[in-house]
């Protein structure tokens, strides 16, 4: 092998001699290279880890490296270093696991998740029965507050969703009852879809992307500026204190936007049979008659729960936060998409139910 | 080009935000291979100095000079690779490794093979001991560990001026103490001159060569020299209180009462 001449030590040249380092790989036992850094006055890093790099593969090899050394860098190189301590080979990849060790973790992940979330539920519902008892003790202050930000200022992007879905139900079935000549049952249709089953779960998913993840972030954030560590040794339980408001006021404040949209669902649905030649007043007759009482009290009943799973939720991600620079973001991830299985899978289950009920 | 004889010049600086001035007509230099305290209580300007020296904020006025390029926008991108930041928190990314944090700058600025960025990481973290910290993330080390991997993020690519924004505080003096011993020892081994942001007296007596120091009552540097100097010899009532911990120390006689500065050099 030819003699390595170091002529300067900066990146660009290293990064061009650093192939004879892989060309030490090729030598055999007892073969010798020569290292001539006569022309240099000082190390730079890049030098540093050329030669620690040169030194290792050679070391591997048994090849001999011979160094043209005068002003002894080299030497002062391996007094700072711990050469001996340094693989060439680049360590593992972070992140690479097996199919089954992803599965078993993914698992472990999930069961531990659920756990929390239990513990978290169970530890909700022993505080706000402890309210029932000393209701003084209700945030009544910051429940207000969490009221106004996930309802009052969500009334208009509720009510706009649920206009638009009314008017796209209205189109959709229209095309079809009409061949039938039926289309002033859209009316029915839109009344018991909406009362029933679309307003709230809309609405819920609307309050899930908005106050969710916003009460996941909050906390979080206190979490990482340890907040929370503070609240707690004040003997300021952070149930009792961040918790208990937010979700009272999203179970509040869900059934208040529900109606909101499903009224703005109706005004949509109205618009187009209007143009269908359905008069208002008949398009009201039939809402009236399709939409019983307890259709409108089932749909308020579930968005109350619904509301109630996305609070809890947006706070128990928020609770759970990692100090890490994305921890507040995966926590208001986690709450939205939470928070809309939570509300997918209890609708489903209500759905079984009532068809199990007959009602 | 010549090469410049101060790492820092700062001629006529008002030092502060828009709409707001935090200290006028500041002038001081900082030499090659020199450590260079900023001193002065909290809320003096230390760290608003610090972004003027670094081109995060533009001068209200005055000129700033480092490596001999005077700090204006076009200049900015070169004077950037000249030094090198560590932030008070350490200022790590959380979701990269030690290693990959330090390996971050090379990937970015080399054109080095990717085993050579690995090596001259994992040697700069050698350099603060921390090579055994290579693989774990910023979340799982303490803030000691945090800044000494923040100065070897910042040593990686070697500049010729290293800023650091209170290196000691919230350490414990054991670690604060292994830190200065760092700063010295990449000074005397690398050549760098360091400007750092400190409070702490036992660490800019340890490691201070000179030091500058700011006085938030009078928006103005009041001190500039070397630190065993300014102590026992400065005519200043604020920085015989600041050298003193607090506590009044004997006047001494006026040295220069005309400039507002005293010098003890």
């Amino acid at each position: 092998m030819r003699p390595i001449v170091v002529r300067s030590a900066d990146a660009g040249e290293i990064a061009r001699l650093w192939k004879q380092v892989r060309k030490v790989r090729w030598l055999r036992r007892g073969e010798e290279v020569l290292l001539d850094v006569s022309r240099l006055t000082v190390a730079t890093a890049a030098f540093e880890a050329f030669f620690l790099a040169l030194d290792r593969q050679a070391t591997a090899r048994e090849v001999t490296l011979r160094a043209v050394d005068p002003a002894g860098i080299l030497e002062s190189i391996r007094a700072r270093y711990d050469f001996a301590s340094y693989r060439l080979a680049p360590a593992a990849r972070r992140g690479h696991r097996s199919f089954l060790v992803f599965v078993g973790e993914s698992a472990a992940t999930c069961g531990s998740s659920l756990r929390g979330h239990l513990a978290f539920l169970g530890e909700t519902v022993v505080t706000a029965l402890g309210m029932l008892v000393h209701p003084r003790r209700f945030r009544f202050g910051d429940a207000l507050l969490a009221f106004e930000r996930a309802g009052f200022d969500g009334l208009l992007i509720t009510s706009l969703i649920g206009f638009l879905l009314g008017l796209i139900l209205a189109f959709e079935s229209a095309a079809s009852l009409r061949m039938f000549g039926v289309e002033v049952y859209v009316a029915d249709l839109i009344a018991i879809g909406l009362f029933r089953e679309l307003g709230p779960l809309v609405t819920a998913i609307i309050l899930a992307g908005r106050s969710g993840s916003a009460f996941a972030a909050e906390i979080g954030t206190m979490k990482v500026d340890e907040e929370l560590d503070a609240l707690t040794t004040f003997g300021l339980p952070p149930v009792r204190f961040l918790v208990l408001p937010r979700v009272v006021a999203a179970a509040a404040a869900m059934p208040v936007l529900t109606i909101f949209s499903e009224l703005a669902g109706l005004l949509g649905g109205a618009i187009v049979l209007q143009l269908m030649n359905v008069p208002a007043v008949v398009f009201w007759k039939h809402v009236t008659a399709a939409s019983t009482l307890f259709t409108i009290s089932l749909g308020l009943g579930k968005s109350v729960l619904f509301g109630f799973l996305v609070g809890l939720i947006g706070c128990a991600c928020g609770m759970r936060t990692r100090n890490t620079a994305d921890g507040v973001g995966v926590a208001a991830t986690n709450a939205v998409v939470g928070g809309i299985v939570a509300i997918a899978v209890t609708d489903g289950l209500l759905a079984v139910v009532c068809y199990l009920l007959n009602v | 080009m010549k090469e410049a004889a101060n790492a820092i010049e700062v001629e006529h600086l008002d030092a502060g935000y828009p709409g707001v001035t935090v200290l006028r007509d500041v002038n001081f230099t900082v030499r090659k291979g020199e450590v260079f305290a900023l001193l002065g209580g909290s809320g003096c300007g230390k760290s608003t100095l610090m972004k003027h020296l670094i081109g995060l904020n533009p001068a209200r006025a005055g000129t700033i000079r480092v490596g001999g390029l005077e700090m204006t926008p076009a200049n900015r991108a070169r004077i950037l690779r000249k030094i090198g930041v560590m932030y008070q928190s350490g200022a790590l990314f959380g979701s990269m490794s030690v290693l990959e944090n330090v390996m971050l700058p090379l990937e970015e600025f080399t054109r080095l093979p990717a085993q050579a960025r690995r090596l001259l990481a994992l040697m700069q973290l050698e350099l603060v001991g921390l090579k055994d910290a290579a693989d774990k993330m910023p979340s799982d080390i303490s803030g000691g560990m945090k800044k000494r991997v923040a100065i070897a993020r910042a040593m990686a690519l070697e500049p010729e001026i290293l800023f650091l924004d209170e290196p000691s505080a919230g350490l414990d003096p054991v670690t604060s103490s292994a830190l200065d011993d760092l700063i010295l020892r990449l000074r005397d081994t690398r050549g760098v001159s360091f400007v750092v942001v400190t409070h702490e007296l036992p660490s800019i007596f340890k490691i201070a060569d000179r030091c500058a120091m700011f006085d938030r009552a009078r928006q103005a540097m009041v001190a500039l020299g070397r630190p065993c100097e300014l102590r026992d010899g400065s005519d200043d009532p604020f920085v015989r209180r600041f050298f003193n911990r607090g506590e009044e120390a004997p006047a001494q006689p006026p040295s220069n009462p005309e400039s507002g500065v005293s010098h003890g050099e």
